[in-house]
């Protein structure tokens, strides 16, 4: 064992047992060992202490984590096993000593009575016993440098078999792919009807999922929904046309304010038909992506990015100043607007809602995929990877630039008058910065300039801190790491954009090619 | 013949830097231009004053007896100027024949609400331009490469797809920056072949800037030559290889006449 090899498996036992001693700290390990108590069948009352089992769980999967990463320091070497042992041994050590001497502290300091809540509020007397095993100060520490130590191997030695088997497995898997490529897969590719039975599946679900799932799910999809029609809006500004604009949420709340004010009594008695507010909103933000974007054509990157940023912080403050306090009520936010009509009737229940929102949904997929895929969607990406050779190429970069965040506009609109009617209020804290920011980071998880990426991002941002509600107040810890995670396994995206294969082959080989003839005649 | 373009006086300031001073410069129709100079003689300048891309400070340019300078560079190019650049500049994240697809772009008619609605019209238009795109590919030599990336092309079908893209505006004059920069000597012999294929097939005038001299000699029927922003001299390949004042530019004060000394000495050996 070299020096520098010593020195790595030290660091990793380093952050490893930083990592323990600040989850202890914030009580991450309580919540944590109680899911896992949970996932194993057994019952945890609230406010329970876990189990002690559960706990070393908890433990052993972070020990045996530290051991792999340590002994796994170069991609290119082959592992032997005094290496693995001698790297996972120190790592593991490191580790169990450092939580020891945290084990220490703590355990000495709650010894003498003092209260460590004072200090963070997650440090119970319980929660620092229950760190300790419920065990002296001296046994506990103990136990947590032999246990993190044998775990560490454990790890190391994991990560030995897996390279040692990697080749077999690689093998295998390649056979299991080429084996169901051969046989049902490629079948199924090339087959028409597999593709409307998808779609038929994918439909029949739509419609009979927001029956079945309740009030609640409805909600948090609907949101979801919404999220993804903001996303195709600002794919369409930022992954296409390569605008970096940070205020979209002046979009999102036009769109809102404009449904609002003219479907809700209050303030300006008028009350319109929903689908003539909603056609009146989706343009009004569409109109206003232009009045937005003249002004800011020749604007590029960060200029552009800090200007739109202060464009959408000016329409909030706006909106709960003094000024407009008659016209769109002030802070207060319009009440009692309209909910969807047809025919008289009205749908106002969630499953109403879920129905309307899907329907919103699907169409605005059709449509960003029709223009993305036209001559119109490879002008701006052209405009986005360089827009002085784009505009000598023939492009007309401001049209295009405006087209782009009207239509882009357009979707927020839509977005913002559902998300108002919905809601059946809508204020200027909706049309927070925050707005602008999830999106944008939606579209950039999902993958830019990507459509199913924009769906994908959609579920991610918004479906998933709901799905982590049972890490209770540690679910932004844990959506945060998730999002960090999926940014350095999959950096361009989800689901990133591909390409379209377009190319057709010229016939007539030996043919002299003549001068492309005018395009629809003209010169 | 005709004058395709013409560039009278034209002067291009930096700061205190005169790039372009006074430049005048006449271009037939079907003929290769060749603009030649050291590096930083003002070479891509005059080319941007061209295209549009910079606003000359004094002087006009005309192209086909029309004022083009203070034009939008996308005015230029519909017009029919088309040009490609000394530091290759694709759209490295489309694919090459998106790429040439992108440079019809001048001449298509159709907008939003048809490609919303997928009209006949505009369908068919979209069809052609597919087709027209793998044609001038197979035409610069990229046939069957056309679905890959522009940045995953090897360097010498990047230069031929940046032709490529300009040849799809269907220009009257193509204004080429160093069309065989970093090529090795066989690449670069192709590539004299295609300019010259090129002016032959397409009847499209080409004015372009180069620093190969075997090239410049060999195909161009005019050369110009800038020194320090100014034309110091203009003719065909013969005169320009015999002017003193080109010589002294390129290899310092006193290479004329060393020059002209070897020549004799040469002449009186032989």
């Amino acid at each position: 064992m070299n020096k520098q090899s010593i020195q790595k498996s030290a660091a990793s036992g380093l952050v490893f047992g930083i990592i323990v001693i600040f989850f202890a700290l914030i009580g991450f390990t309580v919540v944590f060992s109680g899911l896992i108590q949970k996932a194993l069948g057994q019952s945890l009352g609230v406010g329970q202490i876990p189990s002690m089992s559960s706990f070393l769980i908890f433990l052993g999967l972070l020990g045996i984590w530290n051991g792999w990463r340590a002994s796994r320091q170069d991609k290119h070497e082959t592992l032997l096993v005094s290496k693995v042992l001698g790297r996972s041994a120190i790592a593991g050590l490191t580790a169990g000593v450092l939580v020891m001497v945290y084990a220490l502290i703590v355990g000495a300091l709650d010894n003498r009575g003092i209260n460590l809540r004072t200090y963070l509020s997650q440090l119970s007397s319980e929660s620092v016993r229950f760190f300790l095993f419920n065990q002296s100060i001296v046994v506990g520490g103990l136990i947590h440098v032999l246990y993190s130590t044998v775990l560490a191997v454990v790890g190391g030695f994991l990560a030995l078999a897996s390279e040692r088997s990697r080749e077999r497995v690689k093998t295998t898997r390649e056979s299991i792919q080429k084996w169901s490529q051969d046989r049902w897969l490629g079948k199924l590719q090339g087959n028409p009807y597999v593709s409307y039975i998808l779609m038929g599946v994918v439909l029949l679900l739509l419609v009979l999922l927001p029956r079945t799932w309740g009030a609640y799910w409805n909600y948090v999809m609907g949101t979801v929904g919404i999220y993804v029609l903001l996303g195709l809006g600002l794919n369409i500004i930022v992954g296409l046309s390569g605008q970096l604009v940070l205020g979209y949420v002046a979009f999102f709340a036009i769109g809102a304010y404009t449904f609002a004010l003219t479907t809700s009594p209050e303030p300006h008695n008028l009350v319109w038909n929903f689908w003539v507010a909603l056609g009146v909103a989706v343009l009004a933000a569409a109109l206003s992506g232009i009045l937005i974007g003249l002004p800011i054509m020749r604007l590029r990157g960060d200029y552009l990015a800090i200007v739109t940023l202060g464009f959408g912080e000016i329409i909030r403050i706006l909106l709960r100043s003094d000024i407009l306090k008659d016209f769109t009520m002030g802070p207060r936010g319009v009440r009692n607007i309209a909910g969807p009509t047809l025919f008289g009737r009205s749908f106002t229940t969630d499953v109403d809602f879920m129905y309307l929102i899907i329907l919103a949904v699907l169409l605005s997929i059709f449509l960003a995929r029709r223009w993305q895929e036209s001559s119109i969607g490879r002008a701006w990406l052209a405009i986005s990877q360089d827009e002085t050779v784009a505009q000598a190429t023939g492009v007309d970069t401001k049209k295009y630039k405006l087209l782009a965040l009207s239509l882009g506009a357009a979707f927020a609109g839509l977005g913002g008058a559902l998300f108002a009617s919905r809601n059946q209020f809508t204020g200027p804290e909706d049309h927070a910065l925050m707005v602008s920011i999830n999106v944008l980071v939606l579209v950039i998880v999902g993958g830019m300039g990507s459509i199913p990426g924009v769906v994908l991002g959609a579920f991610a941002l918004k479906g998933l801190p709901e799905i982590l509600r049972e890490l209770e107040s540690y679910r932004l810890l844990v959506f945060g790491a998730l999002l960090v995670v999926m940014m350095i396994i999959r950096p361009e995206g989800l689901w990133p954009a591909r390409r379209p294969k377009l190319e057709v082959t010229v016939v007539k080989e030996t043919e002299q090619v003549p001068l492309p003839a005018v395009v629809g005649g003209e010169q | 013949m005709n004058t395709v373009l013409e560039a009278r006086q034209v002067t291009k300031i930096f700061g205190g830097l005169v790039a372009v001073n006074k430049v005048d410069l006449i271009v037939p129709e079907g003929s290769i231009a060749s603009i030649i100079g050291p590096n930083g003689a003002g070479k891509t300048t005059l080319f941007n004053c061209i295209s549009g891309f910079y606003q000359p400070e004094f002087g006009d340019v005309l192209f086909n007896g029309r004022k083009i300078q203070g034009m939008l560079t996308d005015k230029v190019a519909a017009m029919g100027i088309a040009r490609t650049y000394q530091n290759i500049r694709l759209f490295k994240n489309m694919s090459a024949v998106e790429n040439v697809m992108v440079g019809f772009e001048p001449h298509l008619k159709h907008g939003w609400i048809t490609a919303m609605v997928k009209t006949p019209g505009y369908q068919k238009e979209q069809k052609h331009i597919v087709n027209e795109a793998s044609r001038l590919l197979h035409y610069v030599g990229l046939a069957g490469l056309g679905d890959n990336l522009a940045l995953n092309l090897p360097y010498g079908a990047q230069r031929r797809l940046e032709i490529a893209r300009a040849l799809a505006n269907q220009p009257k004059l193509l204004l080429l920056d160093e069309p065989t920069a970093g090529m090795n000597p066989q690449e670069t012999d192709e590539m004299k072949d295609f300019i010259r294929q090129i002016r032959d097939d397409l009847g499209i005038t080409i004015i372009l800037i180069e620093h190969d001299m075997r090239v410049v000699m060999n195909i161009s029927d005019q050369i110009s030559v800038l020194d320090y922003g100014e034309k110091i001299a203009e003719g065909n390949p013969k005169e320009i290889q015999a002017n003193p004042r080109v010589i002294e530019a390129y290899l310092g004060p006193g290479a004329a006449a060393l020059s002209e000394k070897y020549r004799r000495e040469k002449i009186h050996d032989a």
